[in-house]
C-alpha cells in the first residue's frame, strides 16, 4: 500500500516537473523562426495580446504551432518506442532506429509514395507493413543464439539497416519522380511538412496507442524481471509482447511516414530519464512521452533557427547528440 | 455665370460616389491560373514574392522590380535580385519567411515548386499563381501572364514579341545549312547526365540546329563514358550546373578520348547552367550562344 501512494507520488512529481519542461520548450519554440521576428512580439501573441501583429499571428499558429505539436508527439513516440524495446528484447541499446525497424518503414513509405497512395492511410500503411517485416526479420535472425545475445541483436539490426538504405537508395535511384524530391531531407528526419490536418490524424493515431502502452506499464515492469516469473506472476507474456511489439512498430511507422527517420532518439531519452527515476515503467512511461516530446521539439528548434540560410533535418540534431550517447552506452554496458 | 443647381451638383455627387464604388470593388479580380486553381488577386499587387528565380528574372524584365518583396535563394539575376529578402530554394520554401513578407501575390512554377506548399499558402490567404513555363513559347506565354496581373500588358506583349522574333531569326540562320551535328548536352559530371527530349535545352538544340544523341523519353538519362564514345558526338556542351567543379578538370577528362570527333576538332565548350536551366526570357540568349557553338561556321568562324 505505502509502496502504491509513492509510486502515485512519483508520477504526479515527473508529470508536473516534465509538463513544466514542455511547456517551456513549447513556449520558446512558437516564439522563434526563420522570419526573426522579436521573441517578446511573439510571446505577447501567445498570452493572447490584443492588437497583435496579424502576420505574426498567423506565422505562430498556422505555421509554428502545427510543427511544434507535431515535435511533441513524434518525439513521444520514439522514445517511448525505446523503452518499450528495450524492456521487451532486455537489451539497453535496442531502439526503433538502431534495430532498423524506422528504415523498414521508411521503405513501405517510399513504395506507397511511388504507388501514388495518399499520406493517410495508404502510405502510413505501407509503412506498416514495412515496419513490421523487419520486426520478424530481427526477431528471427537473433533468435536461438543465447551466448552473445545482445550483440546479436544489435548486430542484425545494423545489417537490416544498411540493407534499407541499399533499397532505398536503389528505389531512389529507379524513380525520377517529382515527389521524391524532397527524399534527402525525408531520410534525414524532417519535421517541416507539418501542417494541422497531418498532425490532427497522427494524434488521433498515437494518443490511443500512448493509452495502451501506459496500461501495459506494470506488465513490462514483471518483464523486465524475466519471462519465467512474469509467466508464474500471471501475465499471458506472448499476447503481451505481440500486442506491445505491434503497437510500437504502428506508431514509429506513422510518425516514419509523416517525418522521416529520426534517430536514437528513442536511446536518449529513456536512459536519461531512468538515470533520474529508476526503472519503474509506471513512472517511465508517461515520463519518455512528456520528455520526449520535449527533446524532439529543442532539437527541431535548433534544426530550425541554427543555419543562417534555410534550415536542416531535425535528424541532424538528435544523431549528433544520439550517436556519441550510444557509443557511451555501449562502452558501459561491456564492462 | 449661372451658379450649379442644387440638381446639377447632386447629379455629378453621385456620378463620383459610384464611381468611387467602382474603383473600391475593382481592386482585385478573379483569375484562374496554370494549375487550373481560380483565385482572387489584387488588381494592382504591390508585394510579390517571386517562388522561383526564373520569375523574379520575368518580373525584372517587365521593369516591375519594385513590387518585388522576396526571391528563392538562388534568384542572382539580374545582379539586383541579389539584394531582396530570400525565402529558402523554390524546393525547398521557408513558408514563415514569406508569411513575414506580407505578400498579396506569390508566383510559382507548376513543375518546379512543391503543390503543397502552393497549397498551404493558399490555405493561409495569400495567393499563388502558378505559371508553366516549359519551353520558348510557353515562356513567352508566363511572360504575358505575369504581365498581366501586374499591369504592364504592353511591356510583356513587346517582351514576347521580341522572343519570337529572336528565335525567328535563329531559324532563319540556321536554315542556309542542311547539317545537323551530333550534339552532347552534359548537365552532371559525376554521374554523367544528359537532356532527354522533354526538356527545353532539347528544344534549344534542335532548333539551334544541332541534333541531342540523348534525345529519347528518360527526362535526365544517366551515361557512362563509354555510351558517350559509341554514340561520337560532334560537339560537347557542358553546362556548370555542378557548382564548384572545375572546368578544364572535365574537359581534360574528355580529352583523354581523341576518339570521340568533339575531342578530335576542339569542340568541347561550357556554358552558363543559369541561362540553360531556368525556363525565363534569357532562353533566346542561351539559343542564340547555342547556335554559335553547333554552327560556328554560320559566323564566318571556320570550325
Amino acid at each position: 500500500m505505502a509502496a502504491q501512494t509513492s509510486v502515485i507520488k512519483r508520477l504526479l512529481l515527473v508529470i508536473v516537473l516534465l509538463t513544466g519542461i514542455l511547456a517551456a520548450a513549447l513556449l520558446i519554440a512558437l516564439s522563434s523562426g526563420s522570419s526573426r521576428e522579436g521573441m517578446g512580439a511573439s510571446l505577447a501573441i501567445i498570452f493572447g495580446q490584443e492588437d497583435a501583429n496579424a502576420t505574426l499571428e498567423t506565422i505562430i499558429w498556422h505555421l509554428r504551432l502545427p510543427r511544434v505539436l507535431l515535435a511533441v508527439l513524434v518525439g513521444a513516440t520514439l522514445s517511448l518506442g525505446g523503452l518499450v524495446f528495450q524492456a521487451l528484447l532486455r537489451n539497453p541499446l535496442a531502439e526503433p532506429y538502431i534495430l532498423g525497424i524506422s528504415g523498414g518503414s521508411a521503405i513501405g513509405a517510399i513504395i506507397g509514395i511511388m504507388l501514388g497512395l495518399s499520406r493517410f492511410p495508404g502510405v502510413t500503411f505501407c509503412a506498416f507493413i514495412g515496419s513490421l517485416a523487419t520486426l520478424v526479420l530481427i526477431l528471427v535472425m537473433s533468435s536461438g543464439t543465447t551466448i552473445l545475445k545482445k550483440d546479436a541483436l544489435l548486430l542484425s539490426g545494423v545489417m537490416v539497416n544498411a540493407f534499407c538504405s541499399a533499397v532505398i537508395m536503389f528505389l531512389v535511384s529507379l524513380t525520377q519522380d517529382a515527389r521524391l524530391q524532397n527524399i534527402i531531407f525525408w531520410l534525414m528526419g524532417d519535421l517541416s511538412s507539418a501542417d494541422s490536418r497531418t498532425t490532427g490524424i497522427l494524434a488521433l493515431i498515437l494518443i490511443p496507442c500512448f493509452l495502451v502502452i501506459f496500461f501495459f506499464s506494470h506488465a513490462m515492469n514483471l518483464l523486465l524481471v524475466g519471462k519465467e516469473t512474469a509467466q508464474t506472476m500471471g501475465l499471458p507474456v506472448k499476447t503481451v509482447t505481440v500486442v506491445l511489439l505491434v503497437l510500437t512498430s504502428l506508431m514509429v511507422s506513422a510518425t516514419v511516414s509523416y517525418s522521416g527517420l529520426l534517430g536514437f532518439i528513442g536511446l536518449v531519452m529513456p536512459h536519461l530519464l531512468r538515470l533520474i527515476w529508476g526503472p519503474d515503467h509506471r513512472v517511465l512511461v508517461p515520463a519518455c512521452i512528456l520528455g520526449g516530446g520535449a527533446y524532439l521539439v529543442v532539437c527541431d528548434l535548433l534544426a530550425r533557427t541554427l543555419p543562417q540560410q534555410g534550415e536542416m533535418p531535425a535528424g541532424v540534431i538528435t544523431a549528433l547528440i544520439g550517436a556519441p550517447v550510444f557509443i557511451f552506452l555501449l562502452k558501459k554496458s561491456r564492462r | 455665370m449661372i451658379p450649379p443647381s442644387v440638381k446639377t451638383i447632386s447629379f455629378w455627387l453621385v456620378v463620383v460616389f459610384f464611381a468611387l464604388f467602382l474603383l473600391s470593388r475593382a481592386d482585385a479580380k478573379t483569375v484562374v491560373d496554370q494549375m487550373g486553381r481560380r483565385m482572387t488577386v489584387p488588381d494592382a499587387p504591390e508585394r510579390i514574392v517571386a517562388l522561383a528565380p526564373s520569375i523574379t528574372e520575368i518580373i525584372f524584365a517587365l521593369g516591375q522590380q519594385d513590387r518585388l518583396k522576396g526571391v528563392t535563394t538562388y534568384s542572382n539575376y539580374p545582379p539586383a535580385a541579389l539584394t531582396l529578402p530570400k525565402v529558402g530554394t523554390y524546393i525547398r520554401l521557408d513558408l514563415e519567411r514569406i508569411v513575414a513578407l506580407n505578400p498579396d501575390l506569390c508566383i510559382a512554377t507548376k513543375d518546379g515548386n512543391p503543390k503543397s506548399a502552393a497549397d498551404r499558402l493558399t490555405e493561409l490567404n495569400i495567393p499563388v499563381y502558378a505559371v508553366n513555363p516549359r519551353d520558348i513559347e510557353t515562356v513567352a506565354q508566363a511572360v504575358i501572364e505575369i504581365g498581366g496581373l501586374l499591369n504592364a500588358e504592353e511591356k510583356a506583349r513587346d517582351l514576347a514579341e521580341q522572343m519570337h522574333a529572336r528565335v525567328q531569326r535563329v531559324k532563319t540562320q540556321v536554315a542556309k545549312t542542311d547539317h545537323r551535328p551530333l550534339v552532347f548536352f552534359q548537365i552532371g559530371v559525376s554521374p554523367i547526365v544528359s537532356i532527354g527530349t522533354d526538356t527545353f535545352i532539347n528544344e534549344l538544340i534542335v532548333l539551334a540546329g544541332g541534333e541531342n544523341i540523348a534525345a529519347g523519353s528518360t527526362a535526365y538519362p544517366r551515361f557512362s563514358r563509354e555510351q558517350v564514345l559509341a554514340l561520337a558526338p560532334e560537339v560537347i556542351i557542358i553546362s556548370s550546373m555542378t557548382r564548384g567543379a572545375s572546368f578544364e578538370q572535365i574537359k581534360a577528362e574528355w580529352q583523354s578520348w581523341p576518339k570521340i570527333p568533339a575531342v578530335q576538332n576542339h569542340r568541347i565548350d561550357i556554358v552558363d547552367s543559369d541561362l540553360f536551366d531556368r525556363p525565363s526570357p534569357r532562353l533566346v540568349e542561351a539559343l542564340e550562344l547555342l547556335v554559335k557553338l553547333i554552327h560556328p561556321e554560320l559566323f564566318g568562324n571556320p570550325q
